[in-house]
């Protein structure tokens, strides 16, 4: 075989995979959205773009966007805030610091369903260690799951706690790309080591920031199993967002076409975002 | 400008003493530069300088001012490195203007310096790009210029020349000389490469394992190396360093005699190292003339670098240019008492005082 037909069969191959998992799944999932269906195995009725006209115009929609958003928004900037701390100081030379590196990533490697069951049991009524704590603070007793603020709040608490270690680790790994000699320049310069941060550090991290916020935006969207597995989207709604709502729709209420529809909006909203976030914070390709 | 006093500088890592204890008065104005292979101290003793790396003991003074403990921003000296450590991000113009911005300077000053460094260093025209669209030798003037800029009380190079190829190497070599003559300020410049030292330096100081060896002007430490490590470091090719004793007028080296300065300074008998320059060696016939067997011939253009054996001693002689030299020639050679350097073989210290100067020759 010519090294011209190599290349163009591994082409054809990675075309043909991308196709079978990415594009075949995402076109059905569209084109259901077109139809009216109670099941996976019922005759589907062609309804145009009645289901988005549906969707669009009840309320717990937009609820649930807003909660996407309050929810992403809120765990993207305290792991970034916390990972690039974390990592600044894990970047430190101290006794034991390779043990607490390794320590450092563990919550990130735990089962989802393990670190949401641990954060229950930490926050239950009678037993958990966070409701003692408060008691023994004299502050009232906080209802985690049944005031929509606190679930919203222990939602994200959940999300951050589990992923921030993921943050920490690749800004670690971008922190020892920096050399030193800058660090020493800066200090030669007059700089303190706030400045240091903001003039060396933070700039020298701009492009793995830039990627790291992109991909928990989209990771945090679209976010299932941690608001599943602890609220279920309550209480009334409080914690619902679009990712939740449509598993709902389709599989709660039977209604396969507009829980199709919810999540094709979900998925045109994030390739927006994405699109514009790259024309504001395009990636260094000088 | 300032001078600087180091006074028993020195540097422990735990029980490894990375710098034993160093003393220097470095003139206002001078150009020292420190010289040794590397793991010798040099840089540690320079950073020790610039505040980058805490003294263990000992005390560091710039312009009489004592700045053992204080921080580098503090200390007004300015660092050019080995990697440049421009800051990627920033234009070049930001880059020389940093420092200065630091130090809450007003923007038209800041303004004046920076076009005023740029112009002497031929920056004009990149003073909007990034480090990374510059060439290693424009990015060195930037590190040059960032140094400029602030007008510090000394200059502290630390290998800056390194990453250049040969070519650049030179001329940026001539742009370092031109710049200390321009502005006067003291320097200190760390290097593993002689050539730079020779060429550069007012005064060398020359280390090795933490110690210092010697330290004194170019031709000073050429003329006259204190001990065998700065006799061998010094100068290209190689010194020849030949074991021998003391016998009368003469060192005798196995077969080969050669006749010893008057003040050679060793006891009869002594086991010595003789120091025997390869350009000290004339190639001429004469009383006490001794056949050269040639072996390798190595032509560097100007000079021929030959490789050979005088009565079973190998040594190393470079002469005139010559292309009618080929492997197995011999040639008459004379020795110059004048230009031997004797080391005494147990210490490794020179023991003859003189050690004579180009041109200048034995009392008759």
């Amino acid at each position: 075989m010519s090294s011209k037909a190599t290349i163009y069969s591994f082409l054809f191959m990675g075309l043909a995979v991308t196709a079978l998992l990415i594009v075949a799944p995402v076109a059905y999932a569209v084109s259901l959205s077109f139809y009216q269906m109670d099941s996976f195995v019922g005759a589907p009725r062609f309804v145009g773009l009645d289901n988005y006209a549906r969707m669009l115009s009840q309320w717990v929609f937009w609820r649930a966007l807003i909660n996407g958003f309050i929810y992403s928004l809120g765990t993207i900037v305290f792991q970034v805030v916390l990972g690039i701390g974390f990592a600044l100081v894990l970047n430190q030379v101290f006794p034991g610091r390779n043990i607490v590196r390794g320590l450092s990533i563990l919550p990130y490697l735990l089962p989802t369903v393990v670190v949401v069951l641990t954060f229950k049991w930490m926050v239950d009524g009678s037993i958990g260690v966070l409701t003692k704590v408060i008691a023994a603070l004299g502050l009232p007793p906080v209802q985690w799951f049944e005031s929509p603020g606190a679930a919203m709040a222990s939602v994200i608490l959940v999300s951050v706690w589990m992923w921030t270690p993921f943050v920490t680790t690749t800004f670690l790994a971008a922190l020892q790309t920096v050399p030193s000699s800058l660090y020493e320049a800066a200090k030669v310069d007059g700089t303190n080591a706030v400045q240091r941060f903001f003039h060396i550090t933070l700039p020298m991290l701009k492009p793995i920031l830039t990627v790291i916020v992109l991909l928990r935006a989209v990771w945090m969207f679209n976010k299932f199993d941690v608001i599943w597995l602890l609220t279920q989207g309550g209480p009334v709604g409080a914690t619902e967002h679009l990712a939740i709502l449509s598993y709902k729709q389709a599989f709660g209420q039977f209604d396969i076409g507009g829980g199709a529809a919810v999540a094709t909006i979900s998925f045109a909203i994030l390739s927006v975002a994405v699109f514009i976030y790259f024309r504001l914070f395009p990636l260094d390709t000088e | 400008m300032a001078e600087v006093r180091l006074k028993q500088v020195r540097k422990a890592y735990g029980a490894a003493v990375a710098v034993h204890g160093v003393d220097l008065d470095i003139r206002d104005g001078e150009f020292v530069v420190f010289l040794g292979p590397s793991g010798c101290g040099k840089s540690t003793t320079l950073r020790m300088i610039a505040g980058l790396e805490e003294i263990t003991t000992g005390t560091v003074e710039i312009g009489g001012r004592d700045v053992t403990r204080l921080e580098p921003k503090d200390r007004n000296i300015a660092m050019v490195f080995q990697n440049y450590a421009l800051y990627p991000h920033k234009t070049i113009y930001e880059n020389l203007a940093f420092g200065l911005r630091m130090r809450k300077m007003e923007r038209a000053e800041i303004d004046r310096r920076v076009r005023s460094a740029s112009t002497m260093l031929g920056l004009d025209p990149y003073l909007e790009r990034k480090p990374k669209q510059l060439s290693g030798g424009q990015m060195q003037r930037v590190a040059l210029g960032r140094a400029l800029v602030r007008d510090p009380d000394v200059f502290l190079l630390d290998e800056p020349l390194s990453n250049l190829d040969a070519k650049l190497r030179v001329r940026m070599r001539e742009e370092i000389a031109r710049l200390h003559q321009e502005v006067g300020t003291s320097m200190v410049y760390v290097t593993h490469d002689q050539v730079e030292a020779m060429t550069l330096a007012n005064r060398i100081l020359i280390m090795r394992d933490g110690h210092v060896q010697q330290v004194g002007a170019p031709l000073e430490v050429y003329d006259r190396p204190a001990n065998l490590f700065v006799a061998g470091f010094i100068g290209s090719p190689e010194m020849n360093l030949v074991d021998g004793h003391i016998a009368g007028t003469v060192a005798r080296c196995g077969a080969l005699s050669v006749p010893l300065p008057p003040d050679a300074g060793a006891a009869e008998g002594s086991e010595v190292v003789l120091g025997i320059r390869p350009e000290h060696v004339t190639v001429a016939e004469g009383p006490g003339a001794r056949p050269f067997h040639v072996a390798v011939i190595e032509q560097l253009g100007a000079q021929t670098l030959c490789i050979g054996d005088v009565d079973g001693v190998r040594l190393k002689v470079l002469m005139d240019r010559s292309d009618a030299v080929r492997h197995g020639t011999t040639l008459p050679v004379q020795f110059r008492p004048e230009r031997l350097h004797v080391f005494l073989k147990q210490t490794g210290l020179r023991v003859n005082r003189a050690g004579a100067r180009e041109g200048q020759r034995p009392a008759a």
